[in-house]
This record gives C-alpha cells, sequence and structure tokens, in this order.
C-alpha cells in the first residue's frame, strides 16, 4: 500500500513534538549490485573512495569558501555514496529485490545557531558551487577565508565487524538463507500459514570536511533480517515476527541467531491465540531485560538531544544537575558498541562518537550534542550528530540508548508484584518532548497475578510522562541486554538507525490502555 | 537540466533495459525541488533549498521482478547500473504473476484539468518565505496569554515536482505539481512544569489559497495555551469525539488491511468481508483521485493504470481494496488501483461545536501519540490527549490517556460525523463520533 499522496501532516514536516520510533518493517524489496570499486575509504592521504567520482581537495577546498562568502561562522561538506540492497520472500519464492543508489553532497553553513543547507546530486564544481551559495545565505556579512588545505582525521575506531563488505556478496549467496529461514518456519509449527523474509543489506561511504581543514572517510555497513509470519488455529488469524540488525557483515547470521529467529517468530505469533485482553488503568510494570529499552528511548532520551533544550523546549531543559531518579538508575547513549545498529565510528559532522552518561546515580548529567549545541553551552561535542543521508542537515540524534545493570534480580521483580503486567516485545513508541508524556506499544506480554507470570497479553500501548515514570523506576536488576532488534528513530523527517537496551525494571505504576479488567 | 531531457533519460533507460535482457521495463524519472524556510524566536532557524533527481526502474526479466533506484544519472554510470541490476535480477526466484499492468487499463484517463501546479509557484521568493515565517511567530506572540509562551519556531516548506513516467508496453505519462505549508509550533510553560507543545498548519497546492500567516499562527498559540494543566482523566467507557485533524490516524488503519496485498497474505481483518457492513451505514467512502487540487489527485496511478473513483464501504459495507495489478493476479480478481489518493466522505450537517452539543460527557480527541493497530486481527490501542466534553460543551484538557478496541466493533460505533472535512490532508477526514470507547488513565 502507497502511502497517501499528500496526506503528510504538519509534523511530519515540522513535528519536533512527536518523536517515533518503530521496528522495522518488512522493507520493499532489493537486490545486489555488480561492480564499481570496492567501497574502502581511503584513510592515508587526501581524497579516498571519492577520487572516482571526480572529488578533489580544490573542489571542496573552492566549495567551502563559497560557502562562506557571505560570513558564516563555519561551513562542511558531506559526501554520501550508499548503495543498499534487499531481498524479499513471499509465497516460498524470493521474488523481488529492491537496490538503491545515492550519490550526493550536502553542504552546510551555520552562523550563530543558524543553519543554511543545501544539496545536490551533480558533483561538478559549478553546481557545488551554486549549492554552497543557496547554504551561504544564511548568514549576510562580510566575506569569511575558507580552509587553506585539509588535514585527514584517521578512523581511530573499527566499531563495524567487517571482514566481506557487502558489495563482495552477491545475491545468490543471500538467497540460501531466506529459503532456509521459510522452510524451517514452516516445519517449525503447522499453525503457521504465511512467511515472509527481508533481507537487506547497505554500505554508505561518507567524506565529510569542514571550514577548520578536517577531512574524514567513514565506510559505513548495515544488514538487518525479518521474519514475519501469520498463524490461524480454530479459525482465527494472529500475525507476529522477529528481525534482527547491526553493522555487521553476512557472518552476523550465525546458526544460533538463525535458530532464535525462527524460534522467536513463531512463539511470538502463536501465542497470541492464548492471549486475555489486557487490564487497563495504572498498575505495575515490569519491563523485560532487552528491547524494554524503548522505555529510556521515549521517557528521557529524545528529551535529551540537546537542540530541544537549546530551544528551551524539552520538559528536562532546566533539569540537568538535578536528581530525577533512584540512586542506582545509570542511563548512558552509546556510539562504541561493536556491531551494534546504533554504533558509529564517528558521527555525521566527523566527531568521534562516544559513550555519553545521561543519568548518573540518579542525577541527569549531560545532553546529546551536535556541534551546534555544543557551541551553544561551551562543551565538547559529544558524537550524537547525525544525519539520515545527503539530503538532510544533521541534529542531536542518539545512537544506542540502555540503562546499566542495577542491585535486583529478575525474579524477586516479578514476585514483587500482586497484580501487574510483564511486557516483553514492542512494535514502537512516540514521545512529547515538551509536555514529556510518551507511549510504548507492547506487542507481547503477560498477566503478573500473585508474584507470577500467568496469561499472555497482546496489542496494548502503555502511556506515561517522561520525568514522573523515571521517578517511579524502583527495581533495576543485574541482567542488562542490548536487544538484537532493527530499530529506526524517525524526528523531523529524518529515520536513523538506533540501539537500545535495559536489565529487567519495575515501574511502580503506568497507565496500561487494555480493554480487561480495571487495575 | 529541461524536462525534455529528463523524458530523453527515462525513454533512453527503457531502451537500454530491454537492450540488457529485460522482457519489461517501467521508468519513472522524477525532479522536485524543495525549499524549507524556518523561524524561531527572533531570527532564521534554518534554510534548506535543494533541486533533487532520481530515477525508478521496474525490471521484469526472464519472469523475475526487481525495482532499482538511483540519483546518479551520469549516462555511463546509469548504463552500468541498468545493465547490472538486469543481471542481479536474474539472480531471484521465478513468479508468474508479476507483469507489467494490461495496457487496456492505460485507456481512459479523465479529461479534467486537476489543477495540480500553480503557474505563480516560481515567483515566491525567498523574502516572501521569510516573511511568512516571521508573521507564524509574531502572531502567536499577540494572543492573550503569550506571556507563558517559551519558544515559537515559523516554518514555510514548499516543493514543485514534476516527473516522466515511461512503460515498454506503450503507457507514457507527465505529471507536475506544487504544494506550499505553513505552520507555527508553540511552545508553553504550564505552572506544574511541564512544556506542552502544538501547532497549527495548512497546505494547499496554489499559494494564494492558503489561510494567512497571522491566522495559523494566533491558532497555534490559542491550541497551546488550551493544553496548560492538562491532567489524566480516570478510565472509563465514554463517548469520543475525534477532532478532523486528528481523524486521519484512525482512518489509515483502516485503510491499511484493505490493500491486496493484506488480504492475500491473510493479514487483514477485512478479508473476505466484502459485501459485509464493517461499521455503522454512516460509514460511506470512496476513493477519488479526481478532486482539482487535491493532495492526492492523479489521473494515473503508480502503476499507469488511469485514476477513478473507488467505493470503498457504501453505508456501512465493504466494497472495494487497494489491490494493484500483481495482487489482483495472485487474488485471481481484477485490479482496482494500489494506493490511496483522496477520500470523500458523506458528511453530516453539523460542525463540531453541534456535535459536541448532544454530548452529555464525553472526551474530544485532538491528538494521538503512538499506540499501534494490529491489522491481522484489528485490535488497537492508541495514547490521546484533548478536551473533557461536559454537558455539551468542550470543558478541561486531558492528557496521557489511551483508547483501545478492535476496529471490527468500533467503526459500527461511529454515530455521528461532522460537516468539516480536514482541508490539509488527502483523507479529508471530518469530525467523527464513537459511542462506548475504552478510555484508560487512573
Amino acid at each position: 500500500m502507497e502511502t497517501p499522496q499528500g496526506g503528510m501532516t504538519r509534523r511530519d514536516m515540522l513535528g519536533t513534538s512527536g518523536m517515533l520510533l518503530g521496528a522495522i518493517t518488512l522493507p520493499g524489496l532489493g537486490l545486489d549490485l555488480a561492480g564499481g570499486a570496492g567501497m574502502q575509504a581511503g584513510t592515508k592521504s587526501g581524497i579516498g573512495y571519492f577520487a572516482q567520482f571526480g572529488v578533489t581537495e580544490d573542489l571542496i577546498r573552492q566549495t567551502l569558501s563559497e560557502a562562506l562568502s557571505r560570513g558564516g561562522d563555519y561551513a562542511d561538506v558531506y559526501f554520501q555514496h550508499q548503495v543498499s540492497n534487499s531481498l524479499g520472500l513471499e509465497d516460498g519464492i524470493v521474488n523481488r529485490a529492491h537496490t538503491n543508489m545515492a550519490l550526493g553532497v550536502g553542504v552546510r553553513v551555520i552562523k550563530g545557531d543558524q543553519t543554511g543547507y543545501g544539496y545536490t546530486e551533480e558533483l561538478t564544481l559549478e553546481t557545488l558551487k551554486r549549492t554552497a551559495r543557496t547554504a551561504a545565505a544564511i548568514a549576510d556579512g562580510p566575506a569569511k577565508p575558507g580552509p587553506k588545505g585539509f588535514r585527514v582525521q584517521p578512523i581511530k575506531a573499527t566499531r563495524y565487524p567487517v571482514a566481506r563488505p557487502w558489495e563482495e556478496i552477491r545475491p545468490s549467496e543471500k538467497l540460501p538463507y531466506l529459503i532456509s529461514l521459510n522452510e524451517r518456519m514452516f516445519a517449525a509449527d503447522p499453525r503457521v500459514k504465511k512467511v515472509t523474509v527481508s533481507f537487506s543489506d547497505s554500505s554508505s561511504v561518507v567524506l565529510i570536511a569542514d571550514s577548520l581543514g578536517r577531512l574524514v572517510e567513514d565506510v559505513q555497513p548495515m544488514t538487518s533480517l525479518g521474519l514475519s509470519c501469520v498463524a490461524e488455529q480454530g479459525g482465527k488469524r494472529e500475525s507476529g515476527g522477529y528481525n534482527v540488525a547491526g553493522r555487521c557483515d553476512i557472518g552476523f547470521y550465525s546458526a544460533d541467531r538463525l535458530e532464535r529467529m525462527v524460534r522467536e517468530a513463531v512463539a511470538r505469533t502463536t501465542i497470541l491465540f492464548e492471549a486475555v485482553q489486557a487490564p487497563v488503568g495504572e498498575m505495575p510494570v515490569v519491563l523485560a531485560a532487552g528491547a524494554s529499552g524503548i522505555l529510556l528511548h521515549e521517557a528521557i532520551g529524545h528529551g535529551m538531544e540537546a537542540d530541544f533544550n537549546r530551544k528551551n523546549i524539552s520538559i528536562y531543559s532546566d533539569k540537568i544537575g538535578k536528581p530525577i531518579a533512584q540512586k542506582f538508575v545509570h542511563i548512558v547513549d552509546d556510539g562504541t558498541q561493536p556491531g551494534a545498529r546504533g554504533a558509529i565510528n564517528v558521527d555525521d559532522e566527523g566527531n568521534p562518537a562516544e559513550k555519553t552518561m545521561l543519568v548518573e546515580d540518579g542525577i541527569l548529567k549531560t545532553y546529546l550534542h551536535d556541534s551546534i549545541s555544543a557551541r551553544y553551552y561551551g562543551v565538547a561535542p559529544t558524537g550524537n550528530g547525525r544525519r539520515e543521508g545527503y539530503q538532510c542537515a544533521p541534529m542531536p540524534r542518539m545512537r544506542s540508548t540502555y540503562m546499566l545493570p542495577g542491585p535486583h534480580h529478575k525474579d524477586e521483580i516479578i514476585a514483587s508484584v500482586k497484580k501487574g503486567i510483564y511486557c516483553t516485545n514492542f512494535t514502537n513508541g512516540e514521545v512529547n518532548i515538551g509536555a514529556g508524556d510518551f507511549t510504548f506499544y507492547v506487542k507481547n506480554g503477560y498477566l503478573i497475578e500473585d508474584g507470577k507470570l500467568t496469561r499472555p497479553i497482546k496489542d496494548v500501548n502503555i502511556i506515561g510522562n517522561g520525568p514522573k515514570v523515571l521517578e517511579k523506576v524502583d527495581m533495576v536488576a543485574d541482567d542488562l541486554l542490548i536487544d538484537e532488534g532493527g530499530w529506526t528513530c524517525g524526528k523531523n523527517g529524518q529515520s536513523m538507525p538506533v540501539s537500545q537496551g535495559i536489565p529487567t525494571v519495575r515501574v511502580a505504576s503506568i497507565t496500561v490502555g487494555g480493554r480487561g479488567t480495571k487495575g | 537540466m529541461t524536462m525534455d531531457t529528463l523524458l530523453d533519460i527515462a525513454q533512453s533507460a527503457v531502451k537500454t533495459a530491454l537492450a540488457k535482457g529485460a522482457q519489461e521495463v517501467a521508468a519513472n524519472l522524477s525532479r522536485s525541488r524543495d525549499v524549507e524556510t524556518v523561524w524561531r524566536d527572533g531570527q532564521l532557524e534554518k534554510t534548506q533549498e535543494a533541486t533533487s533527481r532520481a530515477i525508478r526502474l521496474t525490471l521484469y526479466v526472464d519472469g523475475r521482478y526487481a525495482t532499482v533506484s538511483s540519483s546518479d544519472l551520469r549516462p555511463q554510470a546509469l548504463e552500468q547500473f541498468i545493465a547490472d541490476s538486469v543481471v542481479l535480477t536474474r539472480a531471484l526466484g521465478k513468479d508468474p504473476h508479476r507483469s507489467l499492468p494490461d495496457p487496456k487499463l492505460y485507456a481512459g484517463q479523465a479529461k479534467v484539468d486537476l489543477q495540480l501546479a500553480d503557474p505563480r509557484h516560481e515567483a515566491f521568493t525567498a523574502e516572501d518565505r521569510r516573511r511568512l515565517a516571521r508573521e507564524l511567530e509574531a502572531a502567536a506572540r499577540a494572543v492573550p496569554g503569550s506571556d507563558k509562551i517559551l519558544s515559537v519556531t515559523g516554518s514555510v516548506n514548499d516543493r514543485s515536482a514534476e516527473s516522466y513516467k515511461v512503460h515498454s508496453n506503450g503507457f507514457v505519462g507527465h505529471r507536475k505539481d506544487t504544494s506550499t505549508f505553513l505552520g507555527a509550533e508553540v511552545s508553553v510553560k504550564d505552572p506544574d512544569g511541564r512544556r506542552p507543545e502544538d501547532t497549527s498548519y495548512a497546505g494547499s497546492r496554489f499559494g494564494s489559497e492558503l489561510p494567512t500567516a497571522a491566522s495559523l499562527g494566533q491558532d497555534a498559540a490559542r491550541r497551546t495555551l488550551a493544553r496548560v494543566g492538562s491532567k489524566k482523566g480516570d478510565s472509563a467507557v465514554l463517548t469520543m469525539a475525534i477532532d478532523n485533524r486528528a481523524a486521519g490516524r484512525m482512518l489509515a488503519f483502516l485503510l491499511g488491511p484493505l490493500s491486496g496485498a493484506a488480504f492475500q497474505q491473510k493479514r487483514s481483518f477485512l478479508e473476505g468481508k466484502q459485501g459485509t457492513a464493517i461499521g455503522s451505514p454512516l460509514l460511506h467512502l470512496t476513493d477519488d483521485p479526481l478532486i482539482p487540487k487535491g493532495f492526492g489527485s492523479r489521473l494515473y496511478d503508480s502503476e499507469g493504470l488511469a485514476a477513478r473513483a473507488l467505493p470503498l464501504f457504501e453505508n456501512g459495507v465493504l466494497r472495494n481494496g487497494y489491490v494493484d495489478t500483481y495482487y489482483a493476479k495472485k487474488l485471481g480478481t481484477a485490479p482496482t488501483t494500489g494506493g490511496v489518493s483522496n477520500l470523500v466522505w458523506k458528511l453530516g450537517s453539523k460542525d463540531q461545536a453541534a456535535l459536541l452539543a448532544d454530548f452529555k460527557e464525553g472526551i474530544l480527541v485532538t491528538s494521538f501519540l503512538g499506540g499501534n493497530s494490529n491489522g491481522t486481527t484489528g485490535d488497537f490501542s492508541l495514547g490521546v490527549q484533548g478536551f473533557r466534553i461536559r454537558n455539551g460543551h468542550r470543558a478541561e484538557p486531558v492528557g496521557e490517556m489511551n483508547i483501545s478496541g478492535n476496529h471490527l466493533e468500533f467503526w459500527k460505533q461511529l454515530t455521528a460525523l461532522g460537516n468539516d472535512p480536514y482541508p490539509y490532508s488527502a483523507l479529508r477526514t471530518p469530525t467523527l463520533v464513537f459511542e462506548g470507547v475504552q478510555f484508560a488513565g487512573n
């Protein structure tokens, strides 16, 4: 189904009010691409990978000079060449493929906290200078000099475990994964009636150079595999699935991982036949280790992105240095986990990605910064300046957001709840930055009755208010798990791959939007 | 690059694909110019401007199917890309249901001028955009109570786009459109420490038909100030009105399961229900692609099929879904169209205030927050905020609440529609009133 043309709402265009997070849905579908140069960024000197497209240091220097021709404080260029492939299986056949090739450059000019931006797909000097003049118009003063030369910034971190780059993997090597998963799904349970499988991979090579003379190239891989099924029992149908993603090569798909995918996809779907209505109203909610990190993404992560705070519109705008949670609550946003979907060597402004403490000992510590907000607050960038691609200006975005292990145990947490729910799987969430209200949608869970998991529940949304809910996190277990799923975060129209994780935690009270008995 | 050149590229791409071994091919060549102007708290926040282009090809090779797209239109690069794509399509499995549409379905395009492109769009200047963005802020800050305002962002987003579609079995289409959206977003300080935000926005294909920036700025400030003091209500079963601006979200959950893919893949609670009552008799909905100036208007759909009106629900009874060529073959039916254009509702006679006057008690939902709907079973659960309705009047703001239900019951609880189709979305939803809705709160 196409999205309704022009059915966009103002929120899609402007929308700092609603930040969306969702699991990967089965994408459109694709195929591998032969030929072309291998995607190896040159880190020795000058221009590496992009030389094949006619990009030279002189071209970049002239572009940046043009970008500062009206007095901007700072300018950068972001070249990107990305090849994305996907393959889809439906009704037993790998019968669809999609390949997208994106080649372009974005030019950004900053004046104070103002941004001018332009982009083009034509990498010629004339077009680049015209694009730079468009971006330059954010300022209105005498020209400033561009960089005289460039210092190549070597990539120190290697967070992408890739022995074989994706452009070397032929479709014939990928097809067996889809075909085998399909067969194993049907073999796993006779109630399975329909299966779809989607395999995606991409390589994005970026070159970032700025008016300070910094130049950095990075090759950013990504892959994901999604499994989805429909099952029938007694005339009823249920659908469910499982997906995994990482900045890895094809070795990511180990026998263990594939087996887990089949097991989880079938179990998460067929248990829905036993599910009862979730209860309604405020009650204790226990969140399982792993994907429940969606709580952190919505309840605090977005509100800590420094652009909202610079504009004074986040509910966390006046809370740095203040206690907001119990002393055993520590929350980080981390770009450094090798292979994670949210990992990056450098952010999309060329700054090294770090591990950033959002909350330490229950105290709010650090916002997530891009270079604009870092200058505004007079702090070092945290490596959170990210963008969807060359068509977009960067802004502060999360990477992998999780809570550190705490003093409790999973069993004692569940045993502590007389009447509540336990949530295991999620599809999506959203937050209003200023009011602080957020939601997340629970696909699978259980009732907790007298300290025990009893009947399964399904399809229920949970709604709370960020700071109030963080105050109510009163138990944190020692079983931190980073979810392997393919989470994508949406903000101001830009999609960004992220990770999340959490140990088992208890929220003492939050509103559960079910239709069953009152909590 | 002129559009003639782009048509040349599309035609040449089709020829190349056929020469490299494809039996059928569809090419879509598009170019768009997008300009964004954002003004925040007394100064320009951001300007972005770009002209972008891309090619998209659908390839049918030896019974196999792939779609490929690229922004690299350099002739040699494109030729290599197409050659590689054809070779790699051959690696897939054969699917007998894949083909271009029957050319008979291309014929019979409506002879109407849809008026999708504003000839004066080119005359819209950077100064015009900045003035409007500034006016949006000024108007918001001029309303009573504006001392509570923390921040105002005014923005202008406009776009002009042109595309050619060329199919190897005879279709050639050309389309040109423009649109301009104005919006204001306001954040205010609530004494309880929260910073509620809301927006007001409007869009039009013709710049001259937009409401004034001043009216939108004022509306954004009023909407946001009305959120101050919002509280969670008690869990209860209540009558619910959904504001026309918000109702599209709920409708989209009904449209998704109407796709041919959802029917064929058994992922639709509407599958097999054609001819049966899904909603109350008030649910009467037609997809109409031929509305002049409509955001979803088109003479042909994404497959080149000549666009025509499609009844979806008649007096509550499901009539048709959105079935494209591929899923029509798999289902053994005739294709309708693969995607939503504009929706036309059988409207009620009252405006929202008059509808609310009939309420003893209930909630007016003005926006949704997150949540989801299970397209296979129809179960849904969504965060909401809005206003309590007491004695027929809008009363205090409520938030941090949730509604839940199942679409197969929910649409039968539709008891009234407003006369107020929302003009800034192709879904054109009026205010909708439902009885007996489960709200969750305290």
